[in-house]
This record gives structure tokens, C-alpha cells and sequence, in this order.
């Protein structure tokens, strides 16, 4: 069966403004928030496998987005958070813009083809002009939901 | 060449240009090669109109899924060579672009400051190792 992004996405998973102004205050936050939503069991782990990756890597993919993902057993089952910010987080993103839409993804260590086909449908997906206005303009977590399922399909 | 003489290169800016047909096992050399060179590696995958309808000609699909399927597998190669990159230390970025990929590649080469190009050897990469401005070599 094809992998659906919006099949686990949950609207207890979505950040509608988040506080943080540069990235690893961002993944803090986006870690303290999955862990107390029992997204995620285990903070540290969580939070270093995902700061290793924007040590090496960044995830900010360009006009105005970032992917921060991980393979860490500090979860259970393949998850995403949607994360938005009007004043914009700094990614070091490929054209220095800032994100104000993040989307993490996290995944056990075991679940890797999921994992890799998780990032490529939402990557695709996210260089659409038309899916990132809706999701800056959405006003609640069930329509950011929506917003990626009607453009899945 | 000795290793020696080897090591004396700098190639601190390694791109990787990946065709939709490359076949995935041509990570593990890459990243062994930015690890010995310290390399940031810079990982491209290029939207070609012309591939992509020639491939829904061939497969007789709606031309909008195969550009679909098309960036779907694109950025599923790009992020396997990332989670390899990442297990071995290496610093990666990932880039998806629409447009030709000689132009794409001379903008790489300069707005990058590239200085060895990796590419699976196939018909169509040819072109890169005629026209490029660093030293390519094909895996």
C-alpha cells in the first residue's frame, strides 16, 4: 500500500506558532513538545540524533521550509510534527531565506524505506508554491491535515 | 599516482550528480571518497523535461505522474546518500532542480566553488565530462 504523509500526521502533532528563533532552540522545542505528547519516549536521543544531522547537514530545503529528520529509536513508529513560525527560523537553509514551515520527521532505526519514502513524498510536496500558501494561510491543525491529504491525493 | 599525491588534492567540494537511473549502490564509494578528502558534498538531482516525457512516452502514463514518480525518486536517492553521509560523518546538502543539466552544473561549479565532479558513467552524462570546468570522475 502506498505511503500516505497525512495517515500520520495527527492533529495533536501540529505547532500552529512556535517560539523559537534559531534552529537548535527550534528542534529543543519541537523535541520538548513531541515528548510531551508521548510522540516520543526518549528527549535526549531524540534531540541528539536530530542536531547531529543540522550539524552535518541543513535541513532547510529552501523558500521558506525545513525538514529536520532522524532514524532514532527514541521513537516507536515513523512520526511527523508540523511546526509554523511567522517570524521565520533561521535553517541555514541552501538560499538563505529563513523556514516558517517545518515539518519533522523521525523514524526507528528499522523503518528506513518508509523513513526515506516519507522525506521524498513531503519534500515533493513542499516545493509547491500553492501547498506552501495554504499551509502559511491554514488557521487550525485539522486544516493543515487537509491542506497536505488534498494535495497527496 | 601515489597515495601521497593523492591526499596533496583538495577536493574539500565534491558534487554529485545523480541521474534517475543510477543505481543506488554508488553512495558507499562517494562518501568513502569525501571522508578521505573531508569533502562537503554537495548531492544533485536534476527535473529534465525532456526525460521526463520521453519516460511517459515509453511508459504511456499521464505525464504529471510521471514528473511526480519522477521527483519522488529523485529525492528518495537524494536522501539514501544523505542517511550514508550522515552515518560517516560527512557533511551533505541535497539540491533538486528543474532545468539543463550542463548550465545547472556550471552554476554548481561557480556559486559552490566545486572542485571534482562524481557521475555514474552512462550516455547521457557524457556531456558533463566534455563541458565541465573541474575534473570529473565517473564511478
Amino acid at each position: 500500500m502506498e505511503l500516505r504523509i497525512s495517515n500520520f500526521l495527527k492533529p495533536d502533532a501540529v505547532i500552529m506558532e512556535m517560539h523559537a528563533t534559531e534552529k537548535l532552540e527550534a528542534i529543543r522545542e519541537l523535541v520538548d513538545f513531541m515528548v510531551g505528547k508521548n510522540i516520543a519516549r526518549n528527549r535526549e536521543q531524540l534531540f541528539e540524533a536530530l542536531a547531529k544531522r543540522e550539524n552535518l547537514e541543513s535541513t532547510g530545503i529552501g523558500e521558506g521550509i525545513a525538514i529536520p529528520h532522524a532514524r532514532t529509536d527514541a521513537v516507536d513508529d515513523l512520526v511527523l510534527v508540523f511546526a509554523r513560525s511567522s517570524a521565520g527560523i533561521d535553517f541555514s537553509s541552501i538560499d538563505g531565506k529563513p523556514s516558517h514551515i517545518i515539518f519533522l520527521i523521525a523514524s526507528p532505526e528499522n523503518k528506513k524505506s518508509e523513513y526515506i519514502i516519507a522525506l521524498a513524498k513531503l519534500s515533493r510536496l513542499l516545493r509547491k508554491l500553492p501547498v506552501r500558501e495554504q499551509l502559511r494561510n491554514a488557521t487550525n491543525p485539522q486544516e493543515v491535515i487537509n491542506i497536505i491529504k488534498s494535495n497527496e491525493e | 599516482m601515489k597515495t601521497g599525491e593523492i591526499n596533496s588534492l583538495e577536493f574539500n567540494r565534491v558534487l554529485l550528480y545523480l541521474v534517475d537511473n543510477t543505481d543506488r549502490t554508488i553512495s558507499t564509494p562517494v562518501i568513502q571518497l569525501c571522508k578521505i578528502f573531508k569533502s562537503h558534498l554537495f548531492v544533485l538531482f536534476v527535473l529534465e523535461e525532456h526525460r521526463i516525457s520521453k519516460l511517459a512516452s515509453l511508459t504511456r502514463e499521464n505525464i504529471e505522474l510521471t514528473r511526480q514518480r519522477f521527483e519522488e525518486e529523485g529525492w528518495e536517492m537524494l536522501y539514501l546518500v544523505e542517511d550514508e553521509a550522515v552515518e560517516n560523518g560527512v557533511r551533505t546538502s541535497l539540491h533538486m532542480e528543474n532545468g539543463q543539466v550542463t548550465r545547472l552544473i556550471k552554476k554548481y561549479v561557480e556559486n559552490y566553488k566545486i572542485n571534482l565532479i562524481l557521475v555514474r558513467k552512462r550516455e547521457e552524462t557524457k556531456k558533463i565530462f566534455v563541458s565541465a570546468a573541474v575534473p570529473v570522475m565517473g564511478l
